[in-house]
């Protein structure tokens, strides 16, 4: 089980190395340390767990050699698998997107305050009917029946 | 929440099949008029300070456990849905609320032309009844749900004053705004029975955190275990949840008798009731009815018409995002529908279409729901990754075109010979396909939707013809008529074939209109009541 968990970790920080550079002071998505993350992430749902599984078997089954490739021959094998499995790849990035966007390191660097929606919220500026003063103009067109 | 209503008599006067959106307006009108009211309910109440949006998850758990699509979510309360022959996914939910639990709350009224789109247009069928034989319950219904909105609209009749006024639309609605006064193009502030200040029993203002099709943690969102139910109860009505109905039993005469149900238990179970109210939304209904054969009913209860299941009306939909070069936290407000136009509502023969639509301005959300595409497709991996997100978040927003759905007779629903619910219960099957009128609609919408955006200054602009998540509006499945032959009930909601059989959500509708179904489902139901209270004292025990 080890082996099996540590060879699907370092297939998908491959792939996420690819899918996210590194960018500013934060390393490339795989050297990020997210995999515990996603794995407990995708235990929420079982429906989505088993998908992730899928697709993570299709695609070292599909890309054998992915880790020990070129990081050009690599994003040839993504682009590959990307058109050929889409609901696979789908599935992988979607998580990878999903666990990098929700980390504090990111937020910090995209400048995003990095509380969920609830309970706080956003601020907007009050309703304002000066905004209708053109749409006022406008004389009724509905049709009568 | 299971009672006999202290009584050895468990027959109720009125069974109501599911606690969404018109079952929750039916019980409250029915039981305070004194009748003995019971609501069998699949799902569960919610705990709104459990929505996911108050959680650091909150974008994976709106893709599974909170999507509004149920065979991604997999409760054990959902039913599965076949849906291999339909471009459009149905979404809903299914618990104390129905699908207002995820509604975005959207709630204009049908136009008056849309009950007469025969007379007018020459297609479809008239409705049974008038505009001006619904305002009334319109009223009503804001009153209990609480609309923000505001007078004046030149595209809708006049009408009461909302309960509160709009909800504000921010510098990023005024950069859309700006571009259809530019093109002389109708707009308006959007009904939403959404608090723009505290409204109702224990309901907040809308704090702006923009997730509001994954359950109101503010309670902010009119869903109707937060308004219509607690009257209900209130008044003595009676929900049982986890409660599925299997079917809905008659006696030789083809009377309904009540429903045959599994409880929260797995108990089979039967509820005798003198009237049954269908309330289990336009899919939710037809498979019911389908599944309710017997010796008097042998195609379906109520379907000697034949049309129980057909004419499925999910309106036409397509989304155009752009993207703007400024920063406009377009994350804060309530995603959808601060504002609207109806400049193409009604028909004008010479753009080569019948009928019309509803622009509905969108706006974005966070981080991890831009990435992931938000309306249109995922951002790229790979070198341009940071860059394209950079460039969307906070700048993306997005405009609907919502067409009017017409019906035709072979989008429909039926059983599914293999696909069950947890129960064992068949499963609902889908079939659906696009018109050539709608899907000219949707392109004269999507080009002139694009104009929006370009003279709005949009530097990209994304177009999805056909939205496939958007199956949010389920009509037209048990549909309303004078004619028994070519309708299932009444005026009155009342069935052609069993006179103490009635029909309430969206199943009744004749056409769908441009618009989002809500308050007119629930105006209907508000009058079905009325009709019971005032016409069916043989019902009462
Ligand atoms: C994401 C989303 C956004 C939406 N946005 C808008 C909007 O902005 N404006 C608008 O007007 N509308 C909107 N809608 C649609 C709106 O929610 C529905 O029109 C409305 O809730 C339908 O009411 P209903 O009573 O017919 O059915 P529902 O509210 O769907 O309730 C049906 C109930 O019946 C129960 N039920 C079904 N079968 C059984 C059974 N066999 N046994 C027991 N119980 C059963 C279900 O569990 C469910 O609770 C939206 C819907 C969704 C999902
Ligand atoms: S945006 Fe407002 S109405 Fe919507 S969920 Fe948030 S607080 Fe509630």
């Amino acid at each position: 089980m080890a082996s099996q968990h540590s060879t699907q970790e370092q297939l998908l920080e491959a792939i996420m190395d690819r899918m996210i550079p590194a960018v500013g002071d934060l390393p490339s998505a795989g050297q990020m340390g997210l995999f515990d993350e996603i794995v407990r992430l995708a235990a929420k749902q079982k429906r989505f767990e088993n998908l992730f599984h899928s697709a993570m078997a299709a695609f070292e089954s599909n890309i054998p050699d992915f880790l020990t490739s070129s990081e050009s021959v690599q994003d040839e094998n993504l682009k590959t698998f990307e058109l050929n499995n889409p609901e696979h790849f789908n599935t992988i990035r979607t998580i990878v997107y999903i666990v990098y966007y929700k980390d504090s390191r990111v937020h910090k660097r995209i400048g995003w305050d990095g509380n969920p929606p609830q309970p706080q919220g956003y601020e907007m500026d009050p309703w304002d009917e000066s905004v209708l003063v053109n749409a006022r103009k406008r004389e009724p067109f509905w049709r009568k029946v | 929440m299971t009672s006999n209503h202290g009584s050895k008599d468990m027959t109720v006067d009125v069974l109501i099949i599911g606690a969404g959106a018109s079952g929750a307006a039916a019980a409250a009108s029915l039981s305070e008029a004194g009748f003995k009211v019971k609501c069998l309910e699949q799902g569960f109440w919610q705990d709104p300070s459990k929505y996911a949006s108050a959680s650091a998850d909150y974008d994976f758990e709106m893709l599974t456990n909170w999507s509004v699509d149920p065979n991604k979510r997999q409760l054990d309360e959902d039913y599965p849905i076949n849906i291999d022959n339909s471009p459009v996914t149905p979404v809903m939910f299914n618990g104390v609320g129905g699908s207002t639990i995820l509604w975005t709350a959207h709630t204009p009224r049908f136009h008056p032309s849309d009950f007469r789109v025969k007379t007018l247009d020459g297609v479809a069928d008239d409705w049974p009844l008038t505009y001006e034989d619904i305002e009334d319950y319109y009223d009503r219904n804001d009153e209990v749900m609480g609309c923000s909105g505001i007078n004046g609209d030149p595209a809708n009749p006049p009408r009461k004053p909302r309960q509160m006024p709009p909800l504000p639309i921010g510098s990023d609605g005024m950069r859309l705004i700006n571009a259809f006064e530019k093109l002389d193009w109708h707009w308006w502030p959007s009904d939403n029975y959404i608090n723009s200040e505290p409204y109702g029993e224990g309901r907040d203002a809308c704090n702006f955190c923009g997730h509001v099709h994954m359950g109101c943690f503010k309670r902010a969102k009119a869903s109707t275990d937060l308004t219509y139910w607690p009257r209900a109860l209130n008044n003595g009505a009676v929900i049982e949840t986890g409660a599925r109905v299997r079917r809905v039993t008659t006696n030789s005469s083809g009377t309904a008798t009540g429903a045959d149900y599994v409880d929260a238990k797995g108990v089979e179970r039967h509820q005798p009731a003198r009237s049954v109210v269908m309330a289990a939304n336009g899919i939710g209904t037809a498979r019911l009815l389908l599944l309710s054969k017997s010796d008097s009913h042998p195609d379906g209860l109520a379907n000697s018409s034949g049309l129980v299941g057909k004419n499925l009306m999910f309106h036409p939909f397509a989304m155009i995002t752009g993207v703007f070069p400024e920063k406009m936290n377009t994350w804060q407000g309530p995603l959808s529908n601060f504002a609207m136009s109806q400049e193409f509502y009604e028909t004008d023969k010479s753009r080569g279409f019948v009928r019309g639509y509803t622009y509905q301005f969108q706006r974005s959300l966070g981080p991890g729901w831009v990435a992931n595409g938000g309306f249109t497709n995922a951002i790229p991996w790979g070198d341009n990754h940071h860059e394209e997100l950079e460039k969307r978040l906070g700048s993306m927003m997005a405009i609907a075109v919502i067409g009017d759905d017409l019906p035709e007779l072979h989008n429909s629903v039926d059983l599914d010979p293999d696909l069950t619910d947890s129960d064992g219960i068949p499963a609902p099957r889908i079939t659906y396909t696009l018109s050539q009128n709608s899907r000219d609609l949707l392109d004269h919408g999507i080009k002139n939707a694009t104009k929006v955006f370009e003279t709005a200054g949009a530097t990209n602009i994304y177009v999805d013809p056909l939205m496939r998540q958007s199956g949010w509006h389920l009509m037209g499945t048990a549909r309303m008529g004078e004619d028994s032959s070519n309708s299932v009930v009444d005026k009155w909601g009342q069935a052609h074939d069993v006179d103490n059989l009635f029909i309430i959500d969206g199943s009744v509708f004749v056409t769908g209109a441009a618009v989002n179904p809500t308050p007119t489902i629930q105006a209907l139901a508000l009058r079905t009541a009325d009709y019971i209270i005032t016409n069916r004292n043989d019902l009462r025990g």
